[in-house]
């Protein structure tokens, strides 16, 4: 009896929740296959009309993270919008992939399908990353991740994938560098939630860590609600600091959990628990004093970012930028600055052949891109939970005590 | 095996997670006993009951507020249990009306049961993923959670000393009106022979409805109690649901008593298992264990009857 629900419904759960966005998206590809029969103009002054693909998550648990991105893409599109000087109109045809990595092929064949899309901000999501990117490459459709950070999606010959941020070999290696300089911890809990980004992480961590000779032991769990028996065994391990490579929803539970049994080392975790609901899920008093490692830095306090905080409020009914937020922007800048030396002659195959040679002075960092598709050049920033707010204590470089 | 911190932590563990297996699975089991009818929609009354409970405990107490204290934290947990116990009861209740009772009057077949059980559940949790949103949502600080005693070296935290106690008191209750009371006696009438109870002047279809609403108001309850602890969200109840049927089972379904076993049973394999071997084969351990009591005792641990005395 429990095999027939137990296949039955997860399987409709995704089907169900992902209907409504594959109608819209197909609905979207409808209107603009009819344009494009229509002689490829849009209604807008009889402007070219170009569209940018967005794949990431924007339903299920971690879809906070999609939404920041989604939002980041639709500042940088209104803005190029509102601009005369450009020859075309941009509009964004979004597919939601949940983050998972079984729904990324289906989602990027949405993309892929519809023949007016020049270009592709995504996939959010490492798995969901490296599930996609076959197709994109087949296709030649260029896509740009403002997130994904598993070190070896460079590696694996995608020939039309970039990424605005930097792999998690960069981040693991300043996380493990605060973790021994200024954490000082003695023994270290590396645990993962055994995804593609997770277990990325995770090692580069550990590489770190035993560069800098700390103790550690390593740890997987796949996603679950209970963490009471794994804070258990956190505490039964006597390490002074755990460093979680996940995603908030379950570093919100991990907290919970080693915080309700008195656990009282040093909780960290990395871009994927960088978000806000982090603090909400976890409860403010538990999430208190946490660590969180970030290749990315804080829009909201950076002063040269001003200009990009003011625009993604207005465009986004007030709402402060997020994780990723930024990225997204950049990513989708430098597309849109490719088409903008295209006019209205672009291609999916000339869009992708100009993108390695992008220079942009972007928001969160100067966009120029290694031969394998990789962001030059990155800093690792810590945050910390202070009174219920996740604050910037600044770059590991000068967090470290020499 | 690590000490006797270690052993008494993880039976602590066990036994917390276990009590809230037991408050649903007596769901399972009693609507079992009454219908012969798995109701597989139970998994959502808990969901429901945990945001009926969560929402009304959000309206009491504000994001960033203060956490109440001493008489007010016991007020408010209890307001949370009862709100999530009224919002589960009444979504069994609707269940049963809408889901169950048309195809009882045209004298469906069992199949069909199951298909509008699973139906009735995917409605509901896409429906709530639609109106709560689809992030996890926490049930705001009702009291300073901190260690309040140290048995064998665990440190037992208020919040599980909470879901412990109510937990307790639940089942006892429940036991107590299964075992002692007419509305009891009538159920386990109707559980031995339908027809037969009916005859002798059961209600029939009350008894059914307060089977439902019983089973509901216990949901509810322990959905609040979970959401406690590992927040509430629309696809909360599959996990939880499973694994108390399986505890129904384990103890033999359509029995209270074998219910709670079961339940307490399976929370203390899961959190032994979790940390012995590896935290992801804790499911792997508990069905294992399922199948392998089930081979032994196919009728389960205290075989099936609700009907027989308790």
């Amino acid at each position: 009896m429990t095999a027939t629900p137990r296949t039955l419904r997860p399987r409709s759960t995704r089907t169900s929740a992902r209907r409504p966005v594959a109608a819209m998206v197909a609905g979207l590809a409808m209107v603009g296959g009819l344009l494009a029969a229509c002689g490829g103009d849009s209604s807008d002054g009889g402007k070219k009309e170009y569209l940018i693909g967005f794949q990431g998550p924007l339903s299920g648990e971690s879809q906070q993270l999609g939404i920041n991105a989604y939002n980041g893409v639709l500042t940088a599109v209104e803005l190029a919008n509102q601009d005369s000087s450009l020859p075309f109109t941009l509009r964004i045809v979004a597919s939601d992939d949940q983050g998972q990595p079984e729904q990324g092929p289906t989602a990027a064949q949405k993309l892929i399908d519809n023949s007016d899309l020049m270009a592709v901000v995504g996939p959010v999501f490492s798995g969901a990353t490296k599930a996609s990117e076959p197709l994109y490459s087949q296709a030649g459709l260029l896509s740009v991740s403002p997130s994904a950070t598993n070190p070896t999606l460079t590696d694996l010959n995608f020939t039309s994938f970039y990424r605005v941020i930097a792999p998690d070999t960069v981040q693991g290696a300043g996380a493990a560098e605060y973790l021994a300089k200024a954490v000082r911890a003695k023994r270290v809990y590396s645990l993962d939630d055994r995804s593609e980004y997770g277990t990325g992480l995770s090692g580069a961590i550990e590489r770190g860590l035993e560069r800098a000779r700390v103790p550690f032991a390593h740890d997987g769990i796949n996603p679950t609600k209970d963490y009471t028996s794994q804070a258990t065994k956190i505490m039964a391990d006597g390490a002074d600091a755990v460093y979680y490579s996940g995603y908030y929803p379950e570093f919100a539970l991990l907290t919970k959990a080693l915080r309700g049994k008195g656990y009282d080392g040093v909780i960290l975790s990395g871009d994927g628990s960088n978000d806000d609901q982090f603090i909400r899920q976890a409860g403010a008093a538990n999430a208190e004093g946490t660590l969180i490692t970030c290749p990315c830095s804080d829009a909201n306090s950076d002063p040269a970012a001003a200009g990009f905080v003011a625009d993604y409020k207005k465009v986004n009914s007030g709402l402060k930028p997020g994780t990723y937020s930024g990225e997204a922007y950049d990513a989708t800048n430098a597309i849109i600055s490719v088409l903008r030396e295209q006019g209205t002659e672009a291609s999916r195959e000339s869009v992708l052949s100009a993108f390695g040679k992008v220079d942009l002075p972007g928001v969160t960092k100067r966009i120029r891109f290694q031969r394998n598709g990789d962001v030059e050049g990155s800093t690792v920033y810590v945050y910390q939970v202070k009174d219920g707010q996740r604050t910037v204590l600044g770059p590991v470089s000068t967090l470290v005590k020499p | 095996m690590g000490s006797a911190e270690q052993i008494s932590q993880l039976t602590i563990d066990g036994l917390m997670v276990g009590a809230l297996y037991a408050v649903i699975a007596l769901g399972y089991t009693l609507v079992y006993g009454v219908l012969q009818l798995i109701n597989f929609a139970h998994s959502e009354v808990f969901m429901l009951g945990a945001f009926g409970g969560l929402f009304a405990s959000r309206a009491l107490v504000p994001d960033g507020g203060a956490t109440p204290s001493g008489l007010a934290s016991a007020g408010l947990v209890l307001f949370g249990l009862g709100v999530g116990a009224l919002a589960g009861a009444t979504a069994a209740y609707a269940l049963e009306r809408c889901a169950y009772r048309p195809l009882r009057r045209r004298g469906a077949p069992r199949l069909a049961y199951l298909i509008s059980a699973i139906g009735a559940s995917l409605f509901a949790f896409n429906l709530a993923g639609k109106e709560f949103g689809r992030q996890s949502v926490p049930v705001p600080e009702l009291f300073t959670n901190g260690t309040v005693v140290t048995v064998f070296g665990a440190e037992i935290s208020t919040q599980s000393l909470v879901i412990a106690a109510s937990a307790l008191m639940m089942l006892l209750a429940v036991d107590h009106l299964v075992a002692g009371t007419r509305l009891g006696q009538s159920i386990r009438a109707v559980a031995q022979d339908a027809e037969c109870a009916g005859l002798m002047g059961v209600d029939v279809q009350k008894i059914i409805v307060a089977t439902f609403v019983l089973g509901g108001l216990l949901a509810g309850a322990g959905g609040f109690l979970y959401a406690m602890t590992f927040n509430a969200s629309y696809t909360m109840g599959f996990v939880p649901g499973i694994k108390a049927f399986t505890a129904a089972v384990l103890g033999g379904i359509g029995n209270v008593r074998g219910a709670v076993i079961g339940g307490l049973l399976l929370g203390l394999v899961e959190s032994f298992g979790g940390y012995l071997f590896d935290a992801s084969y804790k499911n792997v351990i508990a069905f294992a264990v399922l199948v392998a009591v089930l081979l032994v005792r196919p009728s389960g641990l205290l075989g099936t009857r609700l009907g027989r005395p308790a």
